[in-house]
């Protein structure tokens, strides 16, 4: 069952009265439980697609249906909610909450939801926090933490609420890639297990040995769409 | 929501310093309210129990025709104060006493010099019910009934260079327009805390005037004290009914808090008001600016959020409470600042005349010495909650501009 389809995708960005042609024409349909990686130069539009994909952005041309839902025809609100509920996001930059610690920054996706007791959230953070490998962190804010420790409490957040799609942007870009190994394998189970769709935006090949599928993005434009075997992966 | 709650109040934390000034620019706007409250209050007190007790009394019985000209002290449209009324006055619920009056325009003549004054006749025994200028007294005492005597304000008495035991000339029309004079002997020189009556009146018995100026047995007014201030507007409409019964219909009762003198104190308050506004609008401008500085900060921050699912109103939420949680402290704050300088005003009061080398009085306030503060909780609890609500209301379009934003934009600094 398709999670996502892009018919004719288009973003122009306006830089004064000179328009920029970010993506120019996708066509895409991502299935539910893929792996996917979506690859290509700096500028190419990799971070844009990823945007429309999770709802933060909005198309200049083109449909995107999400889950069975047109997202045109949501306004700001329901797309908010779409976030809350199907969405993770991963950005290199971390973006995480300053004054809360590691263990209440995950804690946050969780309570948005408003799905489970206080004992179940706090079973689930727990969890996943040790998955990541931060556990007994929990009580360190951001700036107690590195970036890849910061790096992996924002994975924590978009996992802890076993979205249907996880959109990360450079998730590895400040681990080293034994943590990323493990992070990628935390990722991975939670795919095979729960069905969650992964997207990635990387050049790291680790990630791209994970892939079920590899997408490159040239210009705006999907310059190859790679599906491999799962049995293929990791070898 | 409880979750978005205590996020406000961990930034309110994170962010030490700039909670610290934003909510002292309000406690300081709010301790000073507080205080002018408490000194407006204090004068204000001082100014009706001054004006009540040396110059207006409770009530006041005229004549409406001599009322609406009150200040021009004609000898028209007096009145004569029969056994009927005297009972119907009398009557009032809380009567302490009625005092006759004659005012008239005279000017003071010491034998070189002339200064224009009120003359006012009065009856001794029954303006000692109504007045309380014989404890006032720095020299002499009040005039004997019967003679011809003057007692005047010692202010007045040092312009015009005359002493007790002086004779003093008053210059008079009478009822005819005929020229006049009034001699007396001063007999005694008060001073109260009313500038009028320092500076202007001079007090005669009131057969004296109202011989010299040929009116009769008539009188301008009769001023009347109660027992409770609060009831006079009550008890005049009540008084107008009971002489209107009696045949006295063309006479007009006016309680205190409706007179020209108390309406100017009352102005100041309004002006008092006028300055409160402009302290609370400089806190909200700090409210507004604190707001789209964190905002401008935490750019980053609100787009990650807004890619987590908050809703605008969400994101509005966490930033109005983080004001309002600065308008709270703010005030308490305040409070605990207005709490100690309404205390040390009310313990040592404030003296004008020391501070600026002039009394209140030469502004115009019937205040003469030092103000003491009031205690007002509830103007405590006004401007708190006034504090609390431009905190409110001035942060909720910054944190919609803020709520508002692209969150591509923030994230990606765009």
């Amino acid at each position: 069952m398709a999670l996502l389809e892009m018919q004719g995708v288009k973003k122009i960005y306006e830089q004064g009265k000179i328009e920029v042609p970010a993506l120019r024409g996708i066509d895409l349909t991502v299935e539910q439980g893929e792996f996917t990686t979506v690859f290509g130069p700096s500028g190419s539009g990799k971070t844009t697609l990823l945007n429309m994909i999770g709802c933060l952005d909005k198309p200049t041309a083109g449909r995107i249906v999400f889950d069975g839902q047109e997202l045109g025809e949501l306004d700001k609100k329901g797309l908010a909610m779409l976030r809350r509920h199907h969405v993770g996001f991963i950005f290199q930059s971390y973006n995480l909450i300053p004054v809360l610690t590691a263990y209440e920054n995950v804690e946050f996706a969780l309570r948005l939801l408003n799905r489970y007791d206080q004992k179940e959230v706090k079973a689930r953070v727990l969890r996943i926090l040790a998955a990541v490998g931060l556990a007994g962190l929990e009580d360190r804010r951001p700036n107690e933490l590195s970036g890849g420790q910061k790096q992996r409490v924002a994975i924590a957040r978009a996992l802890v609420k076993e979205p249907k799609l996880v959109l990360a942007d450079e998730p590895s870009a400040n681990l080293d890639s034994k943590t990323s190994e493990e992070v990628l394998q935390v990722m991975l189970k939670m795919n095979q297990e729960l069905g969650t769709t992964f997207i990635f935006s990387t050049h790291d090949p680790l990630v791209m040995k994970y892939a079920h599928r590899l997408i490159e993005i040239r210009d705006g434009l999907i310059a190859k769409d790679q599906r491999r075997e799962q049995d293929a992966v990791l070898n | 929501m409880l979750f978005l709650t205590r996020l406000a109040f961990k930034n309110l934390a994170r962010h030490k310093n700039r909670t610290l000034i934003t909510s002292i620019i309000i406690a300081f706007a709010i301790f000073f309210y507080i205080l002018m409250d408490s000194l407006v209050g204090g004068m204000t007190e001082m100014s009706y129990s001054t004006l009540i007790n040396y110059e207006i009394g409770h009530l006041q019985v005229a004549d409406r025709q001599y009322w609406a000209e009150e200040e021009k002290l004609k000898l028209e449209n007096l009145f004569t104060v029969d056994e009927q009324m005297m009972k119907s006055i009398q009557s009032i619920p809380g009567y302490i006493g009625s005092s006759p009056e004659l005012a008239f325009s005279a000017r003071l003549n010491n034998g070189s010099d002339e200064l224009p004054v009120i003359g006012k006749g009065v009856r001794l025994e029954d303006f000692q019910t109504v007045f309380a200028l014989a404890d006032q007294f720095v020299e002499g005492s009040f005039f004997t009934p019967g003679e011809e005597q003057a007692v005047l304000g010692k202010r007045l008495a040092e312009l015009m260079e005359l002493e007790v035991g002086d004779y003093l000339i008053l210059v008079v029309k009478d009822k005819n327009e005929t020229f006049n004079t009034i001699e007396a002997q001063i007999s005694g020189l008060a001073h109260t805390s009313n500038p009028n009556v320092n500076q202007n009146i001079v007090y005669l018995p009131l057969d004296l005037a109202q011989q010299t100026l040929n009116v009769g047995e008539q009188v301008s007014k009769v001023v009347i004290r109660m027992e409770k201030a609060h009831t006079a507007s009550r008890v005049a409409a009540e008084l107008e009914k009971k002489l209107s019964a009696g045949g006295d219909a063309r006479l007009g009762v006016y309680p205190w808090n409706e007179l020209e003198a108390v309406s100017f104190v009352e102005a100041q308050k309004i002006e008092n008001q006028v300055i409160l506004a402009i302290i609370l609008s400089i806190a909200a401008i700090a409210i507004i600016n604190t707001v789209i500085l964190a905002a401008l900060e935490r750019r980053e921050e609100i787009g990650m959020m807004k890619a987590m699912g908050l809703r605008n109103s969400e994101v509005v939420y966490v930033f109005v409470l983080e004001s309002t949680g600065i308008g709270v402290l703010g005030g308490i704050i305040g409070v605990l600042m207005g709490v100690g300088g309404v205390w040390l005003m009310n313990t040592y009061g404030i003296d004008f005349e020391r501070l600026y080398g002039m009394d209140l009085a030469s502004f115009g306030m019937p205040v003469i010495g030092k103000v003491y503060g009031v205690w007002n909780p509830f103007s405590f609890a006004k401007v708190v909650a006034f504090g609390i609500i431009v905190s409110f209301i001035s942060s909720v379009f910054p944190a919609y501009w803020a709520a508002d934003k692209d969150p591509v934009q923030t994230i990606y600094h765009r």
